[in-house]
């Protein structure tokens, strides 16, 4: 009958997929693909789904056909766990997203990332999320070496308290899934009032310095003020040792400093408070903060891979304690194992 | 002037490891093996050892595990540590003492040559996955070292000149058995060591799991584990090939704790 023949060769190919040798070449696959990966610059991700996908499927066919699953628990267990694991990774690489950001003490997020990658169906709910730097502080040991960042935040919390918390290295502020991070990077920020020349409003806000001290001979930028079409290139000036490689130090803003700016040909120098008058504006310098960048991280799998990773573990060991305490080592078997 | 004990512990444990070493050597090679004194010199070896690394702990504020000195260092004591407990725990497998302590050797050589400057502990190092991820990692190894101890002499035996002096042993069917048994403890312990780095990169660098070199490799390790494994189901696997799977992981996981830190500067490279 067409009914059973079809049937029978589902079945001869949910078995085929099922064989334990397909296992292994799959496993020799995915470890190629994996050094591919690693050593080539451009990324290569078909080099890693590919051999996944096959794992996927030959390990559900094996859990579906094979009657070894049937009679040990522990091993099926572990197996179905290591599928639960595939398809949340798959899961988190479709939802993640990654991304960067920077707030000048006393700023506040307003879902705006500087840099960002994510997968295809992330669910954008970061640009309802606000939080606000409250300022921080770094210790450095002698030799420039960072310590730790503690990093002041506040925040609404949904049922609109005003909430605070220290943040830093290992302790991520998490609101809605999003788990904010401090980074390496960090700062100086000039703070500025252009009022344009045109009449319109003044508008405030800050200008963000390459991140010091990595680019600590470099305090200088390149920008355009608002509804301004001539670029103005501002520097950081300072002659005091902020982190001092022959002792412990801490992260903070120079005692004294000037701003320099440029436009053209033009040269000033401004201290807080004084201002400068521009072809398209006046520009007034408000003072010193400092700003911090932040990694954002969003993935929703994060505790159920948690949960799979411990049942897998879990279940390994029943698997092998079982099959290990059934029969001492130096007894020969009898009969299958 | 007080006596520096650090250097003078660490270089006791060192001298004992190699005499022990060598008895066991030669108990093998000369047919006269001296177990029992072999054991009881192990023992106060690791007791100086411990003291060594401790008061290294003790002076630097840190655990051992951040230069390539420390990871050595300590490395080397928890795989005798584990060898040790196995070599007392099950005797007929002593002989393959004359297999570990060479690579032992090898790596406590090692250990001369390299400098034993302080390291800088990085931030993100103040997490107790740290510790949990160190000591699976470890246990992970010291699993795999038994494992290639037993393989040794399965392979050995084949060699005509070494073959009969490991005669006494259980036949190769039962050390197979044995062997693939401290692999399997292996591959929980290294599975629990990727679930406690996953956890840690998470906290200290905002992801789970980034590929880089340690990642990579520790991964590769897992895989070639799975592998071993099943090729046993899937195959009858004679002892011969299984000895050399064993060697195969153990020698990926070599790569993974020595080889990688040794190239790039930290033990996560650009990311701690
Ligand atoms: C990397 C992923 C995998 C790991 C770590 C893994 C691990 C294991 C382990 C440790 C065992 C027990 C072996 C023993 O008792 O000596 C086992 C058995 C088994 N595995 Fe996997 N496995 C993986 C993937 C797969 C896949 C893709 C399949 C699909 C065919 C599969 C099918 C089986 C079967 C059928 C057994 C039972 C064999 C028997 O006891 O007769 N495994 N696996």
């Amino acid at each position: 009958m067409p009914e059973n023949s079809s049937s029978g060769t589902g079945r001869r190919i949910l078995t085929a997929l099922a064989s334990l040798k397909l296992t292994l070449v799959i496993l020799a696959a995915l470890g190629a693909g994996i050094v591919a990966a690693y050593l080539s610059a451009t990324p290569t991700i078909w080099a890693l789904a590919v051999p996944l996908g096959a794992f996927a499927g030959n390990l559900i066919a094996a859990v579906a056909t094979n009657p070894v699953f049937r009679r040990k628990t522990a091993l099926l267990i572990f197996h179905l766990a290591l599928i639960a694991l595939i398809l949340l990774i798959a899961a988190g690489r479709l939802t993640y997203l990654k991304g960067q950001l920077e707030l000048a003490e006393g700023e506040v997020f307003e879902g705006q990332l500087t840099q960002e990658e994510s997968g295809p169906w992330h669910p954008r709910r970061l640009h309802a999320l606000r939080f606000s730097n409250e300022g921080f502080t770094i210790h450095y040991a002698k030799g420039v070496r960072r310590g730790a960042t503690r990093n002041r935040v506040a925040w609404m919390a949904p049922d609109g308290q005003l909430r605070r918390a220290v943040i830093g290295d290992q302790n991520p502020l998490v609101l809605s899934g999003y788990r904010f991070y401090t980074s390496h990077n960090k700062g100086f920020a000039p703070t500025f009032t252009w009022h344009p020349g045109s009449g319109a409003a003044p508008v405030t806000g800050t200008v963000h310095l390459p991140a010091y001290p990595l680019h600590e001979h470099k305090q200088a930028i390149e920008w355009t003020p608002p509804d301004s079409r001539t670029p103005l290139w501002v520097m950081l000036q300072f002659d005091e040792v902020i982190l001092d490689p022959a002792q412990p130090s801490e992260f903070r803003l120079p005692s004294a400093h000037r701003i320099v700016v440029r436009v053209g040909e033009e040269r000033h120098e401004l201290g807080p408070g004084e201002r400068v008058r521009l072809a398209e504006g006046v520009l007034e310098y408000n003072g010193l903060r400092n700003w911090m960048g932040y990694t954002v991280f969003y993935d929703f799998t994060l505790p159920w891979l948690f949960a799979a990773c411990l049942l897998a573990v879990i279940s390994l060991a029943w698997h092998f304690w079982s099959r290990f305490s059934a029969r001492p080592w130096d007894k020969p078997s009898t009969g299958t194992s | 002037m007080a006596m520096d004990w650090e250097p003078l512990t660490l270089w006791a444990s060192l001298v004992i490891y190699v005499l022990a070493g060598s008895l066991a050597i030669f108990g093998v090679v000369l047919r006269k093996p001296h177990e029992k004194a072999v054991l009881a010199l192990l023992v106060p070896g690791l007791a100086l050892n411990t003291v060594s690394i401790a008061l290294r702990w003790e002076r630097l504020g840190h655990g051992p595990y951040i230069t390539m000195f420390e990871i050595l260092l300590s490395n080397i004591w928890s795989l005798l540590a584990i060898y040790l407990l196995a070599y007392w725990r099950i005797p007929a497998i002593r002989p393959t003492a004359a297999v570990v302590m060479p690579i032992l050797f090898v790596m406590m050589g090692w250990l001369l040559v390299t400098s034993p400057h302080e390291g800088h502990l990085p931030a993100t190092y103040h997490t107790v996955w740290l510790f949990v991820h160190i000591a699976f990692g470890k246990l992970f190894l010291g699993n795999v070292l038994v494992a290639v101890g037993i393989s040794g002499v399965i392979l050995l035996r084949e060699a005509r000149q070494a073959g009969s002096r490991f005669a006494r042993l259980p036949d190769d069917s039962r050390l197979d058995e044995l062997s693939f048994r401290f692999m399997a403890i292996g591959m929980i312990f290294e599975t629990l060591m990727l679930i406690a780095g996953a956890i840690w990169a998470q906290d200290a660098w905002g992801r789970y799991w980034a590929w880089d070199p340690l990642e990579t490799w520790s991964f590769l390790t897992w895989l070639s584990l799975a592998f071993a494994l099943h090729a046993r189901v899937a195959y009858k696997v004679s002892p011969r090939t299984g000895a050399l799977m064993v060697l195969a992981v153990f020698a990926l996981a070599f790569l993974t704790f020595f080889g990688v830190p040794f190239v790039s500067t930290a033990p996560h490279k650009g990311a701690v």
